[in-house]
């Protein structure tokens, strides 16, 4: 299933940093339908680069629901980084 | 001999099952006698497959000044998966592009005998893998879980 929430933290030392819960669901809605406009060139890029598009399609849907459960995370004395997905 | 290795003896030589899983019926009937657990030989468990690709780093500065840097990454193993299979969508005159380039670095490796179920293998070795290194500046662990 592809992420739907995502959790991101800055931390620095010269700012008090952020935390920012990412409605990743609401993201797809809105890029759902420039995705479907831009599914045409897509094809013809595939065409025009050899590749078989629904081959290509569903490695990057593969890519994006593997995406759910990635945590990165770098912390130093002076800064950390936080991505979470859900 | 008892009756329950008889039996799978009489299996093996039936053709029924294979040597190793003789093997692994008769290892498990011998450790479920020596815990004193049921008559029937139990079947190993299957080996899980890892789900997660795990990198923890822990860094110190050489000066030692300040706190370690410490990096934790957890990645799922379908997003390596799914990432090993991008390279099947290469064209293949970009691969033949791509050989040339490593074959003038002196690196003498073929993109073409690459194939996903060699990928696919390759990934599900890597729950094996473990990675520990322990030095005075840094540690580093790499694991499957």
């Amino acid at each position: 299933m592809i992420p739907l929430l995502a959790f991101v933290s800055f931390r620095n030392q010269r700012s008090c940093g952020f935390r920012l819960w990412i409605p990743l669901f609401l993201a797809w809605l809105l890029l759902l339908p420039l995705a479907l406009l831009l599914l045409p060139l897509f094809f013809v890029l595939c065409a025009v680069g050899e590749v078989n598009a629904f081959q290509a399609l569903a490695t990057l849907w593969q890519i994006l629901t593997g995406l759910k459960g990635t945590y990165i995370e770098v912390a130093e004395r002076q800064a950390s980084v936080l991505i979470h997905t859900f | 001999m008892n009756e329950h290795r008889m039996q799978i003896l009489q299996m093996l030589s039936a053709g029924q099952i294979t040597a190793e899983e003789a093997e692994r019926l008769i290892a498990a009937l011998e450790n479920g006698r020596s815990s004193g657990s049921s008559d029937e030989p139990a079947e190993p468990a299957p080996k899980a497959r890892p789900k997660y690709l795990r990198v923890l780093v822990e860094a110190q500065e050489h000066d030692h000044t300040g706190g370690p840097t410490k990096v934790n990454v957890r990645v799922p193993m379908q997003l390596l998966r799914a990432g090993v299979k991008l390279t099947s969508l290469i064209p293949a005159q970009a691969r033949d592009q791509v050989n040339v380039a490593l074959r003038k670095q002196g690196v003498q490796f073929d993109l073409n005998q690459i194939k996903p179920e060699n990928l696919e293998e390759i990934i599900d070795q890597i729950g094996d893998l473990t990675v520990d290194v322990d030095d005075k500046h840094a540690k580093v662990r790499v694991f499957c879980e």
